[in-house]
């Protein structure tokens, strides 16, 4: 029986071409109306070393990469190996293999079921012959991979054919040469996997986007027309569809010295009366910490991109975690008010972009994104007709009001948000600063004034509170296991939700968009709905956890599942916690009674 | 124009009701009076214009003057005027700060905005020492200096801010004393004017923690720089930077590169020119299958 849903994964060295293979799959599946989901990984190395792509198509909706990976294509063992511990390969797998390097197969620790499928393969051979070079092994894999799995074979070949056209003739007929010796070798397996074969109706083209690109173009449909940003993995993404985009809609970029510079950069840009962005990760996140102060005390709108990946320090930049989460909420010296906004997907990181650009206009303050690798680096089919987001620009008192004079840049109100102006509207001239200031931004060290001007600081946050509190819940409405995750969890929960569904078991999950100011209301009436709360995160010293102790009374026996990051979240380990804490549950049960 | 707008602004026009919180006798004195005199002098549009600065007594400077102005972080005024500059290039920017804001915390942030070349003017208050934080070790104390934070004298060398400010790309590099007014206002009002990344070092007496001295000192050493001086010549304006036993004030360096803000404008004009900026589902179409 053919398939309707298949993960692919491919390793080998840079130059094995496997990023540029998972690409033209990934794009031709979106072609064909699939679901797509592309994840790379590499080691450290800046270039070569090992590198892996793994593609999930599918004729149903998905959100995640699959957690078994059904068809392996090993171009080197040496390469497979360094990433055998973040991969779960399925029982009755097909593995084709580079069939000249000699590791015997035994030493690659892969123990499959009896009904795995190993297949040894001439790629490099057949590159060779067909191809007259061995860098076509990929283009030779897809042509197996096309005629044997089912992957759009014409739509591959059109890939191919964009793909090198822009160079020599020769390169390109070379390069369709090995496509059409893949697909008659790969005519020789057909039967052996025909389990394997993706069989599917074909719908409309669907976007494909990465989480940092889905950023990116949030921030220009917020209206954001200056970034300034310093390289950083897994953030620079960002930077660099900035740097072709943001000049094409009127707007200015510059890439600072440092992260200190990019943020006092965009507190500049954002006091001058433009909508401004950075994007860092953690270690960045660091370094403007110093000025997010600034930004709340001068109650200035700035959006951060953090685009989490392992820590401390250097930590793990290459690989997700989610430990950036206490930097982000308390990050600062003094009292210093902000928003945190995570996405929970690629699409998501649109969405959160754009209501983190409105939330930081109309309360003046600093938003952070915290986005991180898992999402933003993997590539995801979107449809057109769900990325649309109401845009709010910021308020400023009228030229009438400016006309009568003593324009008070921090007058109090009852919702703590004073009018702004900004450079070239007259009347409107204001001396700010980052010390303790009056109504009128001038310096004090007055307790008093301080105590008040705290006051209106975090009043803000209640308005916040009350308009921006986006909750995703999954699963039943009375559920024995209520799961509380955020940010790139949302997907592999979501799906091992639907899973324990279908088993019969009742399961729900609630994941905020907006984690601070937290939607307690709504968390509190969920927690009523669910017999058993499981925390799940990846953060070895549970910050999500420790964070909803800061302000709810968790329940006594709430379940924690944590780890370190590095290692992506699968559904089967939420799917395992699940049954484990049914059994417990169960055992607890018989206990009372 | 109406008739309102063609009222000439006077330096009056340009001070606040806030009263300084210097010292007296403080250099800095002159050099917010230089700058109301400079603004007045070219009718800049206070609504139009951004006074940056960081922290340190000559920081509260923004404070005194009634355009647009921001007393931001030790030593990051540079990035946000970066900013302002880049985001709205058509308003005028000034910065001013004290030479350990500028030279010590805000080093790396100098050194590439004169790089830049955008242009922004830095005014420089230049003292040999820390005011606020009252009397420490600046990067500019003469080695072997006494302050309250090397007992037993400066062990390091000082570094010459103009010098820093010539070899790293700034394009106007000029020195001046809050004390002589005379050679400042042009000095500053020039500064102002010029296309690209303008430096003033304004020698700028601290008499609280470098004595009542250190005024008599600055103003005894004061030459002009000569007039045969090739402002357009590197190695010439170099050779004023690290003198012994006198300050040379006066126009050091002064050429044409292009700025950042130009390349900025000119890349707005390549790209999008006259046309309609793409709207968000035009960007979407980058990321379907281009085959």
């Amino acid at each position: 029986m053919p398939t309707g849903d298949l993960v692919l994964a491919m390793f080998g060295s840079g130059g094995d071409g496997v990023v540029t293979m998972g690409e033209m799959m990934a794009q031709a599946g979106a072609k064909d109306g699939l679901d797509v989901m592309r994840v790379e990984a590499y080691g450290p190395q800046i270039r070569g070393g090992e590198s892996s792509c793994t593609v999930r198509l599918s004729s149903q909706p998905i959100y995640t990469q699959g957690d078994q990976v059904e068809v392996v294509v090993v171009f080197n063992w040496q390469d497979f190996l360094r990433f055998k511990g973040e991969l779960v390969v399925a029982q009755d797998a097909v593995v084709l293999y580079e069939e000249s390097d000699t590791t015997p197969l035994e030493d690659v620790g892969l123990s499959l079921g009896e009904d795995a499928r190993w297949i040894p393969v001439p790629f490099i051979a057949l590159a060779k012959e067909a191809a007259g070079t061995t860098l076509a092994k990929n283009i030779v894999t897809l042509g197996i991979l096309s005629e044997a799995f089912g992957v759009p074979q014409a739509l591959i070949e059109k890939a191919i054919t964009h793909k090198f056209s822009k160079k020599k003739a020769a390169v390109l007929e070379a390069n369709l040469k090995g496509y059409k010796a893949g697909i008659e070798w790969g005519v020789g397996i057909k039967d052996r996997v025909a389990d394997y074969y993706l069989e599917y109706e074909p719908g409309e083209p669907r976007l494909l986007m990465s989480g940092n690109e889905a950023s990116a173009v949030g921030a220009l449909h917020a209206g954001c027309r200056f970034f300034a940003g310093y390289p950083i993995t897994p953030s620079s993404e960002v930077l660099h569809f900035l740097s072709e985009w943001m000049p094409k809609v009127g707007g200015s970029i510059i890439q600072t010295e440092d992260e200190l510079a990019a943020m006092g950069a965009i507190i500049g840009g954002s006091f001058a009366g433009v909508k401004s962005m950075t994007a860092t990760s953690g270690p960045g996140l660091a370094l403007m910490t110093e000025m997010l102060g600034l930004a709340s005390m001068a109650e200035i709108p700035v959006v951060i991109i953090d685009v989490q990946r392992g820590g401390p320090s250097t930590g793990l930049p290459t690989k997700s975690e989610q430990s950036d989460l206490w930097q982000a909420l308390w990050g600062s010296h003094g009292d210093a008010p902000r928003v945190v906004l995570a996405p929970a997907d690629v699409e998501d990181c649109f969405h959160a972009t754009v209501a983190a650009f409105n939330i930081a206009e109309e309360s003046q303050m600093p938003v952070i994104v915290l986005s991180d690798q898992f999402i933003a680096q993997r590539r995801e089919t979107m449809s057109p007709l769900t990325l649309r987001h109401k845009v709010v620009d910021r308020v400023r008192p009228t030229d009438e009001e400016l006309a009568e004079g003593n324009y008070q840049r921090y007058a109090y109100t009852e919702s703590g948000i004073s009018p702004m102006t900004w450079p070239g509207i007259k009347n409107g001239q204001y001396q700010t600063n980052g010390l303790e200031h009056t109504e009128d931004g001038r310096p004090t060290s007055m307790h008093l004034v301080h105590e008040k001007m705290n006051q209106k600081r975090y009043e803000k946050l209640r308005d916040v509170r009350s308009r921006y509190s986006y909750v995703r819940k999954y699963g039943a409405e009375k559920a024995d296991v209520g799961i509380l995750c955020w940010g790139s969890c949302k997907g592999p929960v979501k799906e091992a939700v639907l899973r324990a569904e279908a088993k019969g078991h009742k399961v729900s999950a609630f994941v905020p968009q907006v984690l601070y100011p937290f939607p307690q209301a709504e968390f509190e009436e969920y927690l009523k709905t669910v017999k058993n709360v499981v925390v799940v995160e990846i953060s070895y010293s549970a910050q999500f956890y420790k964070y909803l102790k800061t302000f709810l009374d968790m329940p006594k026996d709430t379940f924690v599942f944590k780890r370190s990051g590095g290692k992506n979240l699968t559904v089967s380990e939420v799917e395992e916690k699940i049954e484990r804490v049914l059994e417990l549950s169960a055992v607890r049960k018989e206990v009372l009674v | 124009m109406s008739a309102v707008e063609m009222i000439q602004l006077k330096p009056g026009d340009y001070k606040t009701d806030l009263k300084p919180v210097w010292c007296p006798g403080c250099g800095d004195y002159g050099v917010l009076n230089a700058l109301y005199r400079s603004l007045a002098k070219l009718q800049i549009e206070p609504w139009n214009t951004v006074i940056m600065s960081g922290i340190g007594c000559s920081s509260r400077l923004p404070g005194y003057v009634d355009t647009y102005g921001f007393n931001s972080v030790h030593g990051r005024a540079l990035t946000l005027a970066t900013g302002v500059k880049s985001a709205r290039p058509e308003l005028t920017v000034i910065t001013v700060g004290g030479d350990g804001d500028g030279m010590a915390i805000g080093g790396n942030h100098f050194i590439h905005s004169c790089r830049r070349n955008m242009d922004i003017t830095y005014i420089l208050m230049h003292n040999e020492i820390y005011g606020l934080t009252k009397g420490q070790v600046a990067p500019t104390t003469p080695t072997g200096d006494k302050t309250k934070s090397t007992f037993y004298g400066n062990p390091e060398a000082a570094l010459d801010p103009c010098e820093l400010a010539i070899s790293t790309g700034a394009t106007w590099v000029g020195r001046g004393f809050s004390g002589d007014m005379k050679t400042l206002v042009p000095l500053m009002t020039e500064a102002i004017s010029h296309h690209g990344f303008s430096f003033l070092n304004v020698m700028s007496p601290c008499v609280t923690f470098r004595g009542d001295d250190q005024f008599k000192v600055m103003k005894e050493k004061l030459q002009n720089v000569p007039e045969d001086h090739d402002v357009t010549s590197r190695r010439a304006a170099i050779y004023y930077t690290r003198e012994q036993g006198v300050i040379t004030q006066g126009v050091l360096y002064n050429t044409q590169q292009p700025s950042l803000t130009d390349r900025i404008l000119e890349l707005r004009e390549q790209t999008l020119g006259d046309k309609t900026p793409p709207t968000t589902d035009e960007i979407f179409q980058a990321f379907y299958p281009q085959f």
